[in-house]
């Protein structure tokens, strides 16, 4: 049994909200179920199927946002094999039990921590050295892979069902990841490079000396496991008493 | 919203955010200033699993807001020490935006819990409309606490400025305090490259880090001695 092409396109708009009511029982529980269910309603107009259908779909369920679009796809493509009788109704379920935890991790490790990061990082130095035009465009390259991403899973999800699994691992997302995370680290490196470089021309030896030296400090500390909003504080704290310090010795600023 | 509920398309990043910030309050100077910075001070705040980070979003928008008004109010415009008396006083919302995220969790659990009623009822399909029910908490709480750290921050600013030549040891240097802070603002802004870089959780990450900082020293000091 096929689901039309605009109940699918419902589906997959629907899919960018399945965190709206993110909690802590049941986690995407309510929105996986809010995002399946045109797909549902298609494949289930007996009322009572439809109902038992979306009981199914309302049970714990967690994933990363992006990759979630996959199992989305999967899982209609389970359903619809269900209505049609040749599966077993638990074997959606099955399908998103298994692919949740796998998933949920690549999507953490690729987007979250890589290629979200690569991109901010990015757009932080061309906004640096070029202004707005190059935040926008940053932007709209990060949305571009990952709307292409995002319905390419979805798309395959359907189209595949189960065999979607072998498509995924070709795109070695976790080699991937960690280029992305030595790319976004040089980028790092880069923007404090021109922001000292900005300073020393800016300011006195004395003032850019104590500031470079209070960040290689709170980055020291960081690196020993020390908490973010403290150690800016400290580093803030820091510069200023001394940079005080040093205009009342040296009458430098 | 935008930033769990919703796209998740980096709109409520702090790169994307400060300047959109600023630019609605007529001054997306201060936005760029501020975006890059505060962009890679929480280029680590993400939503791994059951872990609530640090709200960022709430956190930019009232550093921004405190530092446009501030800088407004003193009719000078956005100055590197406005910046960072606005990022001393501000920040804190990002850490009260992660308590509001705790609240909003529970929100979201009787609203699932009550879908989950509702689909025994006679409108099942409604049932799971309650889901958009979750995007109208994190959309009042911004509307409600952002101006409320931008407001205090555009009180609280002017006021250390204007002043600041009372304050003991700098009535003899009336602009000291003004150029420590604005010292401060480097060390801030390098410490956020730094914050940036660690939370890449690369094994390379931290050569690459240094080794393109000290590149990035002599390129950019070259390029600026270029006539």
């Amino acid at each position: 049994m096929k689901v039309r092409s605009s109940t699918l396109a419902r589906c997959f708009w629907r899919s960018l909200f399945i965190q709206a009511t993110w909690n802590r029982r049941g986690l995407q529980n309510l929105g996986f179920a809010y995002c399946i269910e045109p797909a549902l309603r298609d494949l289930y107009p007996d009322p009572e199927a439809h109902r038992e259908a979306l009981r199914r779909h309302i049970g714990f369920f967690n994933c990363h946002p992006y990759t979630a679009a996959a199992i989305l796809g999967g899982a209609i493509f389970h359903e619809a094999r269900t209505a049609e009788g040749t599966e077993p109704p638990t074997a959606s379920l099955a399908y998103k039990q298994t692919l949740q935890g796998p998933l949920a991790a690549l999507g953490d490790g690729f987007f979250w921590t890589a290629l979200r990061p690569l991109f901010g990082a990015l757009a932080a130095l061309g906004a640096l050295v070029i202004g707005w035009p190059a935040i926008v465009a940053a932007l709209v390259l990060y949305n571009l892979i990952h709307l292409v991403l995002r319905i390419g899973l979805f798309r395959d999800g359907y189209l595949k069902g189960d065999a979607m699994i072998g498509d995924i691992a070709r795109l070695s997302l976790p080699l991937v990841a960690e280029r992305l995370r030595a790319a976004g680290a040089v980028l790092c490196g880069l923007s404090g490079g021109l922001l000292l470089a900005r300073g020393v021309g800016h300011f006195s030896i004395v003032p850019a000396a104590i500031a470079a030296g209070a960040a290689a400090l709170g980055y020291w500390a960081l690196g020993r496991g020390a908490r973010l909003l403290p150690t800016m504080y400290a580093v803030i704290l820091a510069v200023t008493s001394l940079a005080l310090v040093a205009s009342r010795w040296y009458g430098s600023s | 919203m935008e930033r769990r509920g919703f796209l998740q398309a980096m709109l409520s990043r702090p790169i994307a955010l400060a300047p959109m910030a600023g630019l609605v309050l007529g001054d997306l100077h201060a936005g760029l200033m501020l975006a890059p910075p505060l962009e890679l001070l929480w280029l680590g705040s993400v939503t791994l699993g059951a872990a609530v980070p640090a709200q960022e979003s709430l956190g930019t928008v009232s550093i921004t807001g405190a530092a446009v008004l501030a800088g407004r109010s003193l009719g000078t415009g956005v100055t590197p020490a406005i910046c960072v008396l606005a990022l001393v006083i501000a920040a804190p919302m990002a850490l009260i935006g992660r308590r509001v995220d705790w609240l909003g969790e529970w929100t979201n659990e009787q609203l699932a819990k009550r879908a989950a009623e509702r689909i025994e009822g006679r409108n099942a399909s409604g049932a799971v409309q309650l889901n958009l029910w979750g995007l109208v908490l994190p959309f009042a709480i911004g509307v409600a606490l952002a101006p409320i750290g931008a407001g205090i921050g555009a009180l609280a600013i002017p006021a250390i400025l204007q002043h600041q030549s009372s304050l003991p040891w700098l009535h003899t240097h009336p602009a000291a305090l003004e150029h420590a802070l604005s010292a401060a603002w480097l060390g801030f802004t390098l410490f956020s490259c730094g914050a940036g870089a660690r939370a890449l959780r690369s094994k390379r990450a931290q050569t690459l880090f240094v080794g393109a900082l000290v590149a990035g020293v002599i390129l950019f000091s070259l390029r600026g001695l270029r006539p």
